[in-house]
């Protein structure tokens, strides 16, 4: 089991992602609502694995994964997001992040991106 | 040339929005052909997402409340209202339009898109350039506006 932080600028999505997540049987330790909110939240919780969006205010998702990895070079970081543009997924990557979901997503491949980054 | 050009953009948007709304809603469907927009707009709820880059302007999906929230319980098994629905709505917009991005940029055409704004209530829409109207129609007489304001 991990414990995971959500991070999405939406309720809906984040609640989506938490039944994933419970019904796969992971805890999910905190939400955040932008990139600048989960950098505060790792810091604060320590999660095993973060899922984060791209388009957020105040701290966009590719910006956020830079600065966790700045005081946490080995934060695990899965990319969930409606943007899957080649250059998003290669800016990501090259930003830290160890995998990318495309939304809509499913439990499938929710489960296999946390297999791929729990190892 | 530039006619051309902009005819072409306009193509690929039109054809990689439909493409991303049957990837994203899986509902039989069927949509009208595209027309052009000559008045102000005025849609009863909806969401609203610019697109910047190559091709500059607002996408916006409009129809009743209750088709977004039926849609939402079609796509996750739960009826939707209130601050869910609103979410949902959103989340809704940025996955199409997410998906268009990702399809024209297939085609070399490059847009980043912005956080979906939501409209409640009775909104009109005016001071566009260029404004290109489809319909899709689902079953039991739900119907979302698929309106693309050009720049």
């Amino acid at each position: 089991m991990a414990r995971i932080l959500v991070t999405d600028d939406a309720l809906f999505m984040r609640m989506q992602l938490k039944d994933i997540l419970s019904k796969l049987g992971h805890e999910v330790v905190g939400e955040a609502e932008n990139g600048l909110d989960a950098v505060n939240k790792v810091k604060e919780l320590q999660p095993d694995v973060i899922t984060m969006d791209i388009t957020m205010p105040e701290m966009d998702g590719v910006q956020a994964v830079r600065e966790i990895k700045k005081f946490n070079s080995t934060a695990k970081v899965i990319m969930c997001s409606a943007m899957g543009q080649q250059n998003m997924v290669l800016d990501a990557i090259q930003a830290g992040a160890s995998d990318f979901i495309v939304k809509p997503f499913s439990a499938d491949r929710v489960q296999e991106a946390l297999e791929k980054v729990l190892g | 040339m530039v006619e051309t050009e902009n005819s072409k953009s306009i193509t690929l948007l039109l054809n990689g929005t439909i493409s991303s709304l049957k990837s994203v809603i899986p509902l039989e469907h069927e949509f009208s052909r595209p027309t052009r927009v000559m008045d102000k707009l005025s849609l009863p709820y909806g969401v609203l997402i610019g697109i910047t880059g190559d091709v500059k302007g607002q996408l916006i999906f409009s129809g009743e409340s209750a088709v977004f929230g039926s849609i939402g319980e079609v796509m996750f098994g739960m009826p939707l209202e209130g601050e869910m629905l609103t979410s949902f709505s959103g989340e809704l917009g940025n996955m199409i339009a997410g998906g268009l991005a990702t399809n024209i940029g297939g085609h070399g055409i490059q847009v980043d898109i912005t956080p979906p704004t939501i409209m409640e209530g009775h909104t009109t829409l005016s001071g566009y350039k260029k404004a290109i109207h489809i319909d899709m129609h689902y079953p039991s007489d739900r119907q979302l506006g698929v309106y693309f304001l050009l720049n």
